[in-house]
């Protein structure tokens, strides 16, 4: 264990993490206040393409956690962020609740196109409308690249699919700006002013939360909840920096090391 | 235009004609769309000639009448034994393959496939769809394909867009992109450039495919198919041509021609 480095920020990702679905993570809430009483900087980073910051906040502080909005971090923040820098001024393929986050984005006269979850948008005529702003020399980004989800009723399609539709049709290549990209994480470490050596992420998904931020110089803790199975600590050679049952467990690490 | 070298190839003398239909005799759209400029007269030409001729499409979006009638319509002499299209070509390979298919196809073909058994279906036939690609239509053919052992998707023509009055239009390419990605499999050619379809569509001329010449608006669809198969392949500057197809990466066409009419003047000279 790499002792003795110093630690000032803390990234934690959400779902699997602090809590699944409507249940807390048993011990979590106690945890995260114990962490807010250190002097470390904190965001909450997480993948979502159909949930607005407010909703997501809604959603903690419904299960116990004091979370503010700007703690938040999530790949719609990412690509708002890649959205402004560039000069794009997007044609929005997401859902109502997730446009929210982009109410202070211009989007008259789309020179690109941001794709998310977004079943209302999954249809001829949309992918129509997105093809000609993207024929026209229009930059193509995707909050993910997933290939499906899993909803009640069954497997429904993802994001995915459709960027590549549209990549096929036009040639034109998606960036894509969720975890694990390291632009996602460079991005969120930025919002929060964090260096990546000092840097911890704690989650549940060894490839995205793990390998994503090891990838830039942060250390990572794995969390054995959430999505976590058997055999993941040593899976898509990835090295956690650690390994924990859970997330009370990684604050205790953190603690111990400050 | 460069010399005539693609008329005539070392003694291969150029025997008979494959056009495309959509972008070379007219471009598709909302009332019967438009005949491009001197191509009926061309296509007569070429008849009154007795020029060995097919018109080989990809068209999938209505069937094989419709599109004779929508053609005649515009002036164009066209029978349907001149047109060879995936949806005469599907219906065979699903006989000859047991193929029991859930069709993800434009309404207006859904005609075409009532001799089918279309029951518990072992495959996902997908063609240009236009409006009834929905969110729903597409996500029922995912879940029919994930629930396969081997899923299997057929794919009429694999082109990217073509050109309507009202300007480019996604074809069915990118929507079998989105069944492919999302189930990680690669669907099956029935229509251009696949070899198969266009060995097909010469059937029954008794012509070797070095003396024959095909003649589209898709450079890597029709020119680059064409010639993979041993053809000619000129490309044309209607349609869906954009300028930048005649410095494509991997297909060099034989030549490129202004349009049908140009291309007809140097073939009947």
């Amino acid at each position: 264990m790499a002792a003795g480095k110093r630690i000032s920020c803390i990234l934690i990702d959400l779902s699997g993490t602090l809590h699944v679905e409507n249940q807390v993570i048993a011990g979590s809430i106690e945890a995260l206040d114990r962490l807010r009483r250190t002097n470390l900087k904190l965001r909450f980073v997480t993948n979502t393409t159909k949930e607005s910051k407010r909703l997501l906040v809604d959603r903690l502080n419904n299960l116990g956690f004091g979370v503010r909005t700007e703690e938040i971090f999530t790949s719609l923040t990412a690509a708002k962020i890649m959205v402004l820098k560039n000069n794009i001024r997007p044609m929005l393929m997401l859902q109502p609740e997730a446009r929210e986050d982009f109410q202070d984005v211009p989007t008259s006269n789309p020179n690109g196109v941001l794709v998310g979850l977004s079943p209302d948008s999954f249809n001829y005529q949309t992918m129509n409308e997105a093809f000609r702003i993207l024929g026209n020399a229009g930059s193509l980004i995707a909050v993910h690249k997933g290939r499906y989800y899993k909803t009640l009723e069954g497997l429904s399609l993802g994001p995915g699919p459709f960027v590549s539709a549209l990549e096929y049709a036009t040639g034109v290549e998606a960036k894509v700006v969720g975890k694990p990209q390291s632009n996602f994480f460079q991005s969120a470490l930025e919002s929060v002013d964090g260096l990546a050596d000092e840097t911890i992420m704690i989650g549940d998904d060894i490839r995205d939360d793990i390998g994503g931020a090891q990838a830039i110089g942060m250390r990572g803790i794995l969390v054995k909840t959430g999505k976590y199975r058997e055999g993941d600590e040593s899976a898509h050679g990835i090295k956690p920096f650690a390994v924990c049952d859970k997330f009370v467990d990684a604050v205790d690490m953190i603690i111990e090391l400050l | 235009m460069a010399s005539s070298s693609w008329l005539q190839r070392g003694n291969n003398r150029l025997q008979g004609l494959l056009l495309d239909i959509s972008g070379v005799l007219y471009n598709s759209g909302v009332s019967g769309g438009q005949a491009i400029d001197g191509s009926v007269e061309a296509l007569a030409r070429l008849k009154k000639a007795h020029f060995p001729l097919r018109l080989c499409t990809n068209e999938s979006q209505c069937s094989i009448d419709t599109l004779v009638k929508k053609l005649q319509r515009l002036g164009f002499n066209v029978q349907e034994e001149d047109i060879y299209s995936p949806i005469k070509a599907v219906k065979s390979f699903l006989i000859e393959n047991s193929l029991r298919p859930h069709l993800l196809v434009h309404p207006d073909v859904l005609d075409e496939f009532v001799d089918i058994d279309q029951s518990n279906p072992n495959c996902v036939v997908i063609g240009d769809a236009t409006d009834a690609f929905s969110y729903a239509a597409l996500n029922e053919a995912f879940t029919i394909l994930m629930n396969m052992k081997q899923p299997k998707l057929i794919s009429l023509g694999k082109g990217r867009y073509y050109q309507e009055t009202d300007g480019l239009k996604l074809d069915v390419g990118p929507f079998s992109k989105v069944l492919e990605y999302a189930c990680q499999i690669e669907a099956e050619v029935v229509g251009k450039p696949s070899k198969t379809f266009f060995m097909a569509a010469l059937a029954g001329f008794n012509i070797n495919p070095e003396h024959f010449l095909m003649i589209g608006d898709d450079v890597v669809s029709d020119v680059g198919g064409a010639q993979a198969c041993g053809l000619r392949g000129v490309l044309v500057r209607t349609g869906k041509y954009r300028p930048s197809d005649e410095n494509h990466p991997q297909v060099q066409p034989d030549a490129v021609v202004n349009n049908l009419a140009q291309a007809v003047d140097s073939i009947l000279q």
